[in-house]
């Protein structure tokens, strides 16, 4: 079912409803509060100071307070509970969009760049649900408007009318006026962010200027690009002065007129002097509830657009279709790929052999990538067919297939969370596991991720960590050296333990000593369960059952390591130099 | 690796050191800053003129003058009018010339000395600090000299001359009107107090919101394969639960900020309007004064609404200008360029260098590279080799020994794993080190180590916009580009760190060849994981435990059958020939 920004919007606002209508409605109370302190100070000044009658000066104060507590306590319940409908409809917006990027069947992410998907469900979903603040002070503005209009039209109709017809073509002037300026300003202050975007990544690859010296270059640069920046802001700080200069002509110019008008029927007897100052007062404030109006305005087309973008995320197709079935238990982890075509991989057939460590050598990174996201079904064969067990992949569902068969990538991410949060992450904690021996689901504690991790070398990384396995990961794990993240993710994908693991280059930032050793690790941790390397490292391939060598089309060569090496020069040469 | 414990935060200047800064950065601007401020006393105060004219217009009324009198004060409203919005325009924009010329200096100076800060001052700073330094305060404070500060000092400058204004009406008014401030101050001093840990507790929450979708969308795929769906969700509904409860208390504190500060507009208004009922009663002042004081007191509520609600916002730019400031004053080493020319000898005599006194990282290592000769650094992780690289690239003193370059002052360049590919178009990239390089000499460099082919297929050719928001670079692309800096920045002495490790498999092969045709001609260390280096370097230095352990060409070494030979066997697979 498609979703449109419309949807959004409005679950956006109806999810929220009570908290909606009452932070409208309480609005709406504190407008019209603050459109009759003017009103009282008139009132006050006709009745009270006047006359100079006391008692009536106590009445009237005791009145104006009874006005500030009501516009007081209708603001602060109001502003309360706009701001949790907007922060709530956000919250469920941004759980929403994390869900859709995270389904098993995927396809959000493509087209789109992590900070992308990370600014809608940010940025946008604080937008969309910032409606609800900007309705509220919509339903306000118009409630200021229409008691602000009724008191002066009660004043008189004549100046009431002035009033009244004469702030719409002056917030229309004020509009026209700035229109020029937004377009101006809005690409002058681009181009001043860009300074500080371009000082952010200097200091990110300071270690790089530091290594070629080139610090005096990067100075010179960024002084062009500040002060290059700073022409254009002082552009648009002009343009913005005069704008705002205008704005106070125009509204001082209205004043004038007012008062003119006012002052005229005051003289005439029409109205009393109290009132005059009442609609002067109103005057300045209707500005008010009108450029609210024009500002909320803005927020719902922002809104909208925001709305129109999570709605797309929401919405964007899957990047595999059905499948419903579940893998039969036990898993035997027999893997064949028949003639499969996907991407750079030309109908390539090889079988693994349930408890078989097979080594996979292509030349083409990109074949390597293929076949990865073939094994994981996070793509489907345009031609051929994989098959787990017999069944093919196309025929299981995507979340119960990846309990079954991992495949853990070359760039695998670590999280924030402990060294030992993130090795036994995918530790099945609950429920029986894939490999299909019951009462056997290991508990985090047991043996099993000390095992995985000195298989991996990880141990290692944790002595070498200044509080172990307890240290905490920052900024998904870039505080570790490369080779360190490779031997903790190597970790976790063994200690997952899963019927099928597909291995993609573990440990090209390791060290010659620590892969071989890692290389007999890998061996032993995988003892009776289908491994499969997808890696070039001689050492990981010695260590292999058997190696395939899918070098484009045709069918590819199949042998141990010492054979394919003896016997391959195209393998040799892809492997050993 | 530090933790935050054993981290030294860059230094943070105190009050005294960044008024002095400031002080100093206004000096140039001096007569500017007089101007603006001069031009923006007289708009405010042309801008009060507007009640008592009005006032005016009252008393005129209330005397029942002729309506044709009111023409007059009413020209004069218009007169205002205008006069008020073209000083207010000129002053603004005098005011952000000062603002934004004393902001550009200063972060052209801090990123200046950023560059310039030692390196190992850095690591032990963590570059957190430093990035969010020129992230986070910088535009705290942009955002405080663009909006905060001229509305703060109009703001300020209407309070102050409205409260002129009332004196001049009657000193009883402002007398009366003062009786505000205490309730003022209380709420500020009131708020303040907790808002300040509220709104720093707010960021953090945002922050860890934030990293927390950037980790889990970023590493969605990873997520997936691991079938940690249902986990990131919850971790992410987590942190954002967390996030909006922070931001409805600052919800709430923020509305009950403002309850206080309505009281004290009631108290004050009323307690003018008492004032004027009692003045105009004994025949003190005349109702429209009256009128006017009542006005004046009512035109006060935005501008201290504004200027208190500014005051945290001035905090926060306070102290985010007291940590620039603190870099700007720290002393920074003078960076030469690098050298550039004929291959120099590098010696090493002795070298013993720790992190933690009693942990030795490098004992007595002894090395010596003859000019242009290729030396390989290879042993198990944790041997010593990156520290030594450092060493001999100059980024910490030894503790002990000697390292001498037998060239000019700064001639070893140091390449590692940690790539960066600066924002902007690829040329300037390049440019970085060697400004004054021709179109020429660039593609000569590309073509070098192998890059050319894709930088012209790039959808701009070299002026394509590469880094961070432009086109994005794979990581052996982005590797071939440090090392086509290397080619240019033309260094006698290099140091290469693994400078082939993040490339997959596939890549390092292609990066090696790279590698190898950027060092040629040079004096060259190359720290290497991938054994197929070492067999090709001119002489291969094995470390073990921060000493040199074996020493030869690969052959001997293989030969000898000791340690080296043993790694060799290890990484080229048991049985490979």
């Amino acid at each position: 079912m498609p979703i449109n920004g419309r949807d959004v919007l409005r679950r956006a606002v109806t999810g929220q409803w009570k908290q909606s209508a009452a932070g409208a409605l309480l609005a709406a109370g504190h407008q019209t509060g603050e459109a009759l302190v003017p009103v009282m100070v008139g009132v006050v000044i006709d009745e009270a100071i006047s006359p100079g009658d006391g008692g009536a000066l106590l009445l009237w104060i005791a009145a104006l307070a009874v006005v500030f507590a009501g516009l007081s306590s209708s603001y602060r319940f109001s502003f309360r509970a706009a701001e949790r409908a907007s922060e709530q409809a956000a919250h469920r917006l941004r759980i929403e969009l994390t869900e859709r990027v995270l389904e098993p069947r995927g396809g959000a992410e493509t087209g789109r760049l992590p900070g992308e998907l990370v600014a809608v469900a940010t940025s946008d979903a604080k937008r969309v649900g910032a409606v609800n603040v900007a309705m509220a002070a919509a339903v306000a503005a118009l409630a200021g408007l229409l008691a602000g209009g009724i008191a002066l039209l009660r004043v008189s109709l004549p100046l009431g009318l002035l009033v009244l017809l004469g702030i719409p073509p002056l917030l229309m002037l004020a509009h026209l006026l700035g229109k020029p300026l937004e377009r101006r300003s809005g690409a002058e202050q681009e181009r001043a962010a860009r300074a500080s975007g371009v000082a952010a990544d200097l200091i990110a690859g300071l270690r790089v200027l530091k290594g070629i010296g080139a610090e005096n270059a990067a100075v010179a640069r960024y002084r062009r690009t500040s002060r290059d920046a700073l022409a254009a802001t002082l552009r648009a700080a002009r343009a913005q002065a005069w704008h705002d200069g205008g704005m106070l002509v125009l509204t001082g110019l209205f004043i004038a007129v007012v008062a003119l008008v006012g002052g005229r029927l005051a003289a005439q007897g029409d109205i009393t002097v109290g009132q005059l100052v009442a609609a002067v007062g109103l005057a300045q404030f209707l500005l008010s509830p009108l450029s609210i109006l024009a500002w909320a305005n803005g927020e719902f087309a922002q809104g909208r657009a925001s709305a129109a973008r999570i709605a797309s995320v929401l919405s964007s197709p899957p990047a595999v279709t059905g499948g419903q079935a579940t893998p039969s238990r036990p898993v035997r982890g027999a893997i064949a790929l028949r003639e499969v075509s996907y991407g750079a991989l030309r109908a390539v057939s090889f079988e693994v052999a349930p408890g078989e460590l097979l080594g996979v050598v292509t030349r083409d990174a990109a074949v390597a990538h293929a076949l990865l996201r073939v094994l994981g079904r996070t793509a489907d064969p345009d031609a051929g067919v994989v098959e787990l067990d017999g069944a093919p992949l196309t025929g299981l569902d995507p979340a119960e297939l990846r309990r079954a068969i991992v495949v853990a990538e070359h760039d695998a991410d670590l999280f924030e969370g402990t060294l030992l949060d993130n090795i036994t992450a995918a530790i099945p904690v609950t429920g029986t596991p894939a490999t299909g021996t019951p009462s056997a689901s290991a508990p985090p504690e047991t043996p099993a991720p000390e095992t995985a991790m000195v298989a991996a070398g990880a141990d290692e990384v944790a002595g070498a960590l200044p509080y172990g396995l307890l240290t905490p990961l920052t900024e998904r794990g870039l505080s570790l050296s490369g080779g360190q993240r490779q031997r903790v993710a190597l970790a976790r994908a063994l200690a997952a333990d899963p019927p099928v693991l597909v291995l993609h280059d573990p440990t090209t930032a390791v060290d010659a000593a620590t892969e071989a050793r890692i290389a007999d690790g890998v061996r032993a941790a995988r003892q009776g369960r289908t491994t499969i390397m997808v890696v070039t490292s001689p050492a990981l391939l010695a260590a292999a059952d058997r190696v395939v060598f899918v070098d484009g089309g045709g069918p590819p060569a199949c042998g141990t390591h010492a054979e394919l090496v003896e016997g391959h020069e195209t393998y040799r040469a892809t492997v050993l130099t | 690796m530090a933790t935050s414990e054993e981290r030294e935060l860059l230094p943070t200047a105190n009050a005294a050191q960044t008024w002095a800064a400031v002080r100093e950065l206004a000096h140039p601007h001096r007569l500017t800053a007089l101007g603006g401020f001069a031009v923006l006393v007289a708009a405010t105060a042309i801008g009060l003129l507007t009640a008592p004219v009005l006032g005016h217009i009252i008393d005129l009324v209330s005397r029942s003058s002729p309506a044709a009198a009111i023409t007059e004060p009413v020209t004069w409203l218009a007169a205002i009018a205008v006069g008020h919005g073209v000083a207010t325009a000129i002053g603004v924009s005098l005011i952000a010339k000062l603002g934004e010329g004393m902001l550009a200096t200063l972060r052209e100076r801090f990123v200046d000395r950023a560059l310039r800060l030692p390196l190992d001052q850095l690591e032990r700073a963590g570059s957190g600090d430093l990035t969010s330094r020129v992230t986070g305060d910088v535009s705290v404070i942009t955002n405080a000299v663009r909006d905060a500060l001229p509305a703060l000092a109009r703001s300020v400058l209407t309070i102050g001359l409205t409260l002129v204004g009332l004196a001049v009406l009657d000193w009883r008014f402002l007398l009366v009107a003062l009786l505000a401030a205490p309730i003022q101050i209380h709420t500020l001093r009131w708020y303040a107090g907790r808002a300040v840990p509220l709104y720093a507790a707010q960021r953090v929450a945002v922050g860890a919101q934030q990293q927390q979708l950037l980790g889990t969308v970023g590493g969605a795929s990873t997520v997936r394969a691991f079938g940690l769906g249902d986990e990131h969700v919850g971790l992410v509904a987590t942190r954002s639960s967390a996030a909006v409860d922070l931001v409805l208390r600052g919800a709430r504190l923020v509305t009950r900020f403002y309850a206080r500060l309505n009281l004290a507009e009631f108290v004050g208004l009323s307690a003018v309007l008492v004032t004027g009922f009692l003045l105009v009663r004994s025949g003190g002042v005349s109702i429209g004064t009256a009128g006017a004081a009542a006005l004046y007191f009512h035109s006060l509520f935005t501008p201290i609404n504004i200027a208190l609600g500014l005051v945290d916002d001035a905090q926060a730019a306070g102290a985010g200008l007291a940590r620039l400031v603190g870099v700007v004053g720290a002393a920074a080493e003078p960076a030469p360029a690098l050298a550039s020319g004929a291959a120099a000898a590098v010696g090493v005599r002795g070298v013993g260098y720790s992190y933690r006194s009693g942990h030795p990282v490098l004992r007595e290592v002894d090395l010596d590279l003859a000019a242009k000769e290729r030396v390989a650094l290879v042993g198990a992780s944790g041997a010593g080799k990156t520290t030594l690289a450092k060493l001999i690239a100059g980024i910490h003193p030894p503790d002990s020994g000697s390292i001498t370059v037998d060239g000019p002052a700064r001639s070893v360049a140091l390449v590692t794993q940690e790539v960066h590919v600066f924002a902007g178009p690829l040329a300037e990239d390049l440019r970085l080190a060697r400004p004054e390089a021709s179109d020429g000499e660039l593609a000569e460099a590309l073509d070098r180590v192998g890059a050319l082919g894709w930088a012209r297929a790039l959808p701009d050719g070299l002026a394509t916009v590469v880094g961070d928001g432009g086109h994005r670079l794979t990581a052996a692309q982005a590797q071939q580009l440090a090392l086509a800096r290397l080619v240019l920045a033309d260094p006698p002495v290099v140091v290469l760190d693994e400078a082939t490790a993040e490339a997959g498999s596939a890549g390092a092969r292609a990066l090696e060849a790279s590698a190898a045709a950027a060092i040629e001609g040079r004096t060259a260390l190359v720290v290497a994981h991938r054994l197929t280096q070492a067999a090709s370097a001119d002489h291969v230095v094995l470390l073990d435990q921060g000493r040199v352990a074996e020493t030869g060409t690969h052959d001997e070494l293989v030969r000898a059958g000791g340690r080296y030979a043993t790694l060799w066997a290890a990484w080229s697979g048991h049985r490979a020939p």
